[in-house]
Formats: structure tokens, sequence, C-alpha cells
């Protein structure tokens, strides 16, 4: 195995294994196992890649994934390779290393100096293009120009305007437009604008489908699993409507939908009910799942990761839908313009999903979102919700442990409990 | 029914034994490489020094940085929830504690029931802790005691930083040797001053509400309550043994725990 497959390899070969324990346990999910054949076909897709004669195009988060797909491009989610990295593999320590010796601080964010160095360090494969655009950071928008320069492949960034007029709109999808062109000229192919508005399509469906998924899990006991939103977001951002993603989240919905209609809840017994903000860190996945079940406490609504607002996808008018597609995603409510729409929706999911308490995982390499803590910790306090705030980050070990965390979950729940 | 609570903090053991009069007794001991024999050697100071059975009759609630390793306590609970109820019995109108023990700090909010509404932890860092004063004791080559007792005559306030203990130390001896030389009553209040900078902003993250409370080792400490009440801008309530709090705490819901028939 050359050198450059490693790190894939090892993201495949722990999807492998998940789906064999899966599928070895009575008690398990079809949605499960669905998820992690998903998962591992993305990454076998992407290892076998140019072997099959495809190329690579490696984006950055909240990157129009639809447009990568019709033009038959492999892409890489270089934010969520490193999550998984970190996932499976449980350490990074020699990506971050490969970031620092390239000049990278360690106050950048993880996984944009993580991906850097597993692009120094070859332990991932070389992209034939890298996309990337302004959103969500401006460490996004430097990062594509870093990776093009230590992998010298060729790229294209997107310049997405920060409000979301008509005008704005207009000017993104002529973005996305030059981006076609861009990748027409690398990979001498035309794209196929019915494949385009196919994708279109399926990806309205997948909103409709995340909204199903969003109201049973209103249901008291919840449904899905305490940390299952994970899988909604990964789902969102590596298959933007593509068929696995469909299948995926209709077995999801079928699954919520029996077990509400028995009054089965994802935990034992339901005790907490959770708004989770950021991400956890990800080398403590196995340990969350065990203290959330130990506690009865469930994610039960993300208000900037899964929680999709109103709009639909026009097939008819595929660039224009990809386009508006990027303003209506939840993130954008709390990465664009910060106005009512974040706080209202804060409220709206606090009552609605009749959390208890909110946890905010503060990424310590995210300023971006950090510094929405305080914001959104004064609203939720004023109708009478505690928030918790984890220091941690999404992929670096050293930065928060697990006894700490299960310190401040512990009195957490206490907290709740008693009041 | 003996109701016992136990906090075993980073430096010191504290025990409480309730009494049925609603009176207690406590122990402190040091905190040893093993927790067990810290905590009994406290609940035997607890007990006018008579070594105490614990296996029988005795409901045990443990908390603090090592609560979890004695293996005799029938319920482990998180030190904030021990303070909140263990203050809240002391005096009810407290809102507001600080918590500054020896190698963590804390900001506590408490509803009108008593219970932690919200808190502020402080565990990265030594500055703002009983460790960087003792650290600051070394170099002042005085003890504990004399720093608080000239801080009194302190005529200002030496700049000292608040964001490392470790260059904390460097400020303090560069301004024990600068010409002239800073008054030592006006370093030893700039060393307080810099914990209490250090403890408002965490304050300030959950909000100060009056009453306010200041608990754990460093509260018995008058000149550091004496710049705390000056940046503060009012009194605040100090327990007479402000380090057993959380074992008071832990004690209380041990007593409850066990009329609810929910330990042994």
């Amino acid at each position: 195995m050359s050198n450059s497959s490693k790190k894939i390899d090892a993201i495949i070969r722990a999807c492998r294994l998940m789906l064999r324990m899966n599928q070895a346990s009575p008690n398990a999910r079809k949605s499960d196992i669905l998820y992690y054949k998903m998962l591992e076909n993305y990454y076998r897709r992407l290892l076998e890649a140019h072997d099959t004669g495809k190329l690579i195009a490696a984006h950055t988060v909240f990157f129009p994934t639809e447009l990568i797909y019709a033009m038959d491009f492999v892409p890489m989610h270089t934010e969520v390779t490193t999550w998984m990295m970190a996932l499976f593999t449980g350490e990074n320590a020699d990506i971050l290393s490969a970031g620092a010796e390239l000049g990278l601080a360690s106050e950048i964010c993880t996984p944009h100096r993580g991906l850097a160095g597993a692009f120094a360090n070859g332990s991932i494969p070389r992209p034939d293009v890298m996309l990337w655009s302004n959103l969500v950071c401006d460490n996004t928008a430097k990062a594509g120009e870093l990776i093009m320069k230590i992998t010298g492949a060729p790229g294209f960034f997107i310049d997405h305007p920060f409000k979301d007029s008509e005008e704005e709109l207009q000017y993104l999808a002529g973005e996305m437009g030059d981006m076609v062109v861009f990748l027409e000229k690398v990979s001498g192919r035309r794209i196929h604008w019915d494949r385009l508005a196919e994708i279109v399509a399926r990806m309205d469906h997948q909103i409709a489908l995340m909204r199903e998924i969003n109201e049973l899990r209103k249901a008291v006991p919840t449904p899905f699993s305490p940390l299952g939103f994970l899988q909604l977001l990964t789902t969102d951002y590596l298959f933007p409507g593509q068929p696995e993603a469909i299948e995926y989240l209709e077995t999801l919905r079928d699954e919520l939908a029996e077990m509400v209609k028995q009054g089965k809840g994802a935990v034992a017994k339901e005790r907490f009910r959770l708004m989770t903000f950021f991400l956890p860190p990800m080398y403590l996945m196995g340990f969350l799942d065990r203290i959330a079940a130990e506690h009865g406490a469930v994610s039960v609504t993300e208000p900037f990761f899964t929680f999709w607002g109103e709009g639909h996808l026009d097939p008819a008018k595929p660039l224009e839908s990809v386009a508006r597609k990027s303003y209506m995603i939840p993130e954008m409510r709390m990465y664009g313009p910060l106005d009512n729409r974040a706080i209202d929706s804060i409220k709206k999911c606090a009552k609605e999903y009749r959390v208890d308490g909110a946890i905010y995982y503060a990424d310590v390499g995210c300023r971006h979102s950090c510094a929405t803590i305080k914001l959104f910790k004064d609203v939720l306090e004023e109708i009478d919700i505690p928030v918790l705030t984890i220091d941690c980050d999404v992929v670096d070990p050293t930065i928060t442990s697990e006894d700490e965390v299960r310190g401040k979950l512990e009195q957490f729940f206490e907290m709740l409990e008693d009041r | 029914m003996n109701a016992l609570g136990i906090d075993v903090g980073s430096l010191t053991t504290k025990a409480v034994v309730l009494k049925d009069d609603g009176g207690f007794a406590f122990g402190v001991a040091d905190s040893g490489d093993d927790a067990e024999q810290s905590a009994r050697e406290a609940v035997r100071l607890a007990s006018n020094g008579s070594v105490v059975d614990l296996a029988n009759g005795w409901h045990i609630v443990a908390t603090g940085a090592g609560g979890k390793a004695l293996a005799f306590s029938q319920q482990h609970k998180a030190i904030n929830t021990c303070i909140a109820r263990g203050i809240h019995h002391l005096n009810p109108s407290i809102r507001t504690v600080i918590d500054v023990g020896g190698e963590s700090s804390a900001a506590l909010k408490l509803n009108a029931k008593g219970r932690l509404s919200a808190w502020e932890n402080q565990d990265k860092c030594a500055s703002g802790t009983g460790i960087f004063l003792q650290q600051m004791s070394k170099i002042m080559k005085m003890s504990l005691a004399e720093m608080s007792q000239m801080s009194f005559q302190a005529k200002g306030r030496a700049d000292i930083s608040n964001t490392c203990a470790v260059f904390a130390e460097s400020e303090v001896i560069s301004n024990v040797h600068r010409m002239p030389p800073t008054p030592m009553p006006d370093i030893v209040a700039g060393i307080y001053a810099s914990m209490v900078s250090r403890i408002m902003a965490m304050c300030k993250r959950i909000g100060i509400e009056q009453g306010v409370a200041v608990v754990g080792g460093v509260a018995m400490n008058k000149g550091f309550i004496n710049i705390l009440e000056q940046d503060l801008g009012f009194k605040v309530f100090v327990p007479e043994q402000p380090q057993i709090v959380a074992a008071l705490g832990a004690a209380i819901i041990a007593k409850e725990s066990a009329e609810k028939g929910a330990v042994a």
C-alpha cells in the first residue's frame, strides 16, 4: 500500500469493522448498516479514484458538492476527512505535527492544519483540483490556497456573498457557473445539466426527509440515538443529492417512525433532552455515547446543524438551486449575518423539542463559532435553559481529556436533575 | 442514622458528620497518595479522634477531585452540587459562590432554592488558585498569614500579570528588585489583585448576584477577601470554616438520600 493510501485505508477498515459489528448485532438498525456502507464506499471511491481514471476534487466545508458529483469528479471533503481520521484512527498527532512544520500556528483550526499536514506528509491522496470558498471563515478562505501550494493541484475559489439578497444569489450562481467552466477545462468533459437537475431533485427530497426526521425527534422519548445527528451531518456534507443518502434517510425515517409509534426511546430511560452546538471531540465519541446512555441524555436538536428551514430547490433551475441551497443550510443561520434567524431558531427548537439543557462544544480553533457562545447562552438562559460550555477541539486530544469532559458532564447532569 | 460527607481535595481532605440536632462536626486531613486513608483520617478527626467503623450505619456521600476513589461511600456527587447545598444550609440568601481551592477555582450561581443553576470552572491554570498563592508566599519569603496581614498596609497595588503563575513570579521578583523597590505590602496586594481579576472574569460570565459567598481554603485568607471586597464594592459572606462547605453539602445530601431510602 502506498503511503498516500494509509489514512484513507484506515478509515475504510474502521468503517468495515463497524459495518460487520452492526451486521452481527441482532439489535442493529438497518440505517446504521447503510450509513457505514455509504461511508466505506465514499472513501473506497476516493482511494481507487486514480486507478479507475477518475479525478479527485478536494473541497472545503459547505461547498456545492452537487456540482462535483454532476461533473463526475470524486469529492474529498477536507474537514470531514480530518474528523474521520480522528474518529476512526483515534489520533491525528502526525498530521498536526506535519501542519506545524508548515508553520501553521496551534491556534489555527485543526481540521485545516491537519489536512494541510496530511497533504504535506503525503498520507492522503493528492487531489487533481482544489475547490474552496470563503464560507465560513478566513481559515477556509486561506486553506485552499495552501493546499494548492502543497499539492501543486490547480484550484478554484468561489466568492460566497455574505448576505442573501436575490442579487447576491445570482452572483453566487455565476461564481458556480465559472467553476463548472474551470472543471470542464481540467477534465476535458462537459457537465451534464440533466444529471445536475437529478441531483438537485434528490437533494430537495433529502431536505424533506431531514425535516421529517426532525419532526420524529420531537417525540418523548426521542427515537434517535444520543449523538446520531453526526450521521445526519455527515450525510449532508458528503452525499448531497446522492441515491445512497436517500436510501439511508428513508430507512432511518421509517425506523424512527416505528419507534415513535411504539413509544420507544433511543436510550433506556430518557432523562435529559439536550440541544447541541458545534461538534464534540471526535476522539471521545465512544465515551460520549456511553456517558449519554448512562445518564439518559440525548441530543434532540441542533439548530445550526440539522434544523433545516423553509424553502425548496427547483430542478428546472439547477445552478440557481445549488446556490439557493447554500443559503438554506442550517449552518448559514449562524455563519451568515447573525440576526434574529439564529436567535429565533434557538428559541423555537428549545420549545418544540422540549429541551432541558444545552451543550456548547467550544472548539478552541473555531473563533467564528466561539464568538457566539455568550450570545446563545444568554438567549437560552432567558428561557431558563442552562448551557454547559466544554472547551475542546474536534480532532486534537491534547486540548481536553476524557476525565475533564466527564467531570463537566456529570456536574451538568446533576444540576439538571437538581433543578 | 449517621450522615457523612467527604470532600477529597487536591491538597486536603475534609469530612463532615451531621448530628441529629442539626449541628455538625468536621475534620481536615492532608490529602496523601491514598484517598481512603486520608478520608478515614479526616473522619477520625471529625469524631473526636475515635476510629469509626464506616461499614455499618453510615450514609456516605463523597465529592471532590479524589471522591470517586472512596470505595466505602455509597454515592458520589459533583463538587459544585455539594458546595451549593452546603452554602445554602449556612446562609440561604446566597446567590453567588466563589470557590477558591488548592488547584482550581469556580464561580457558582444558585437559584432561590439554593440549587446550582450555572457555573464556571477554572482548572487549566494555576493563577487564581491556592497553589498560586503558596508559590507567591515562597518567593516573598513569608507565610500566608504574614502576607495576609501585610496586605492591609498597602497604599497601592503592584501590577502583577493575571494570566500566568510562572510569569507572575518573575513580575514579583522584578518588583522587589527595581529601584526604588515596590513596597512589599503593595506587591502582596498586587498578588491578591491578580487572583481577584482572574476570578472576577469568571464571575462575570455567570453574572454576579448578591449575596456573594467565598468558600474553599483561600477564603480563610483575610487579605485576599479584603481585595476581593474592594473590587466587588460590597461585603462577602465567608463561612466560619470555608474549606468544609463542599463536605457539608455532601453530608446534607447523604442525610436526604438516607431519609428517602436511596442509600443503603
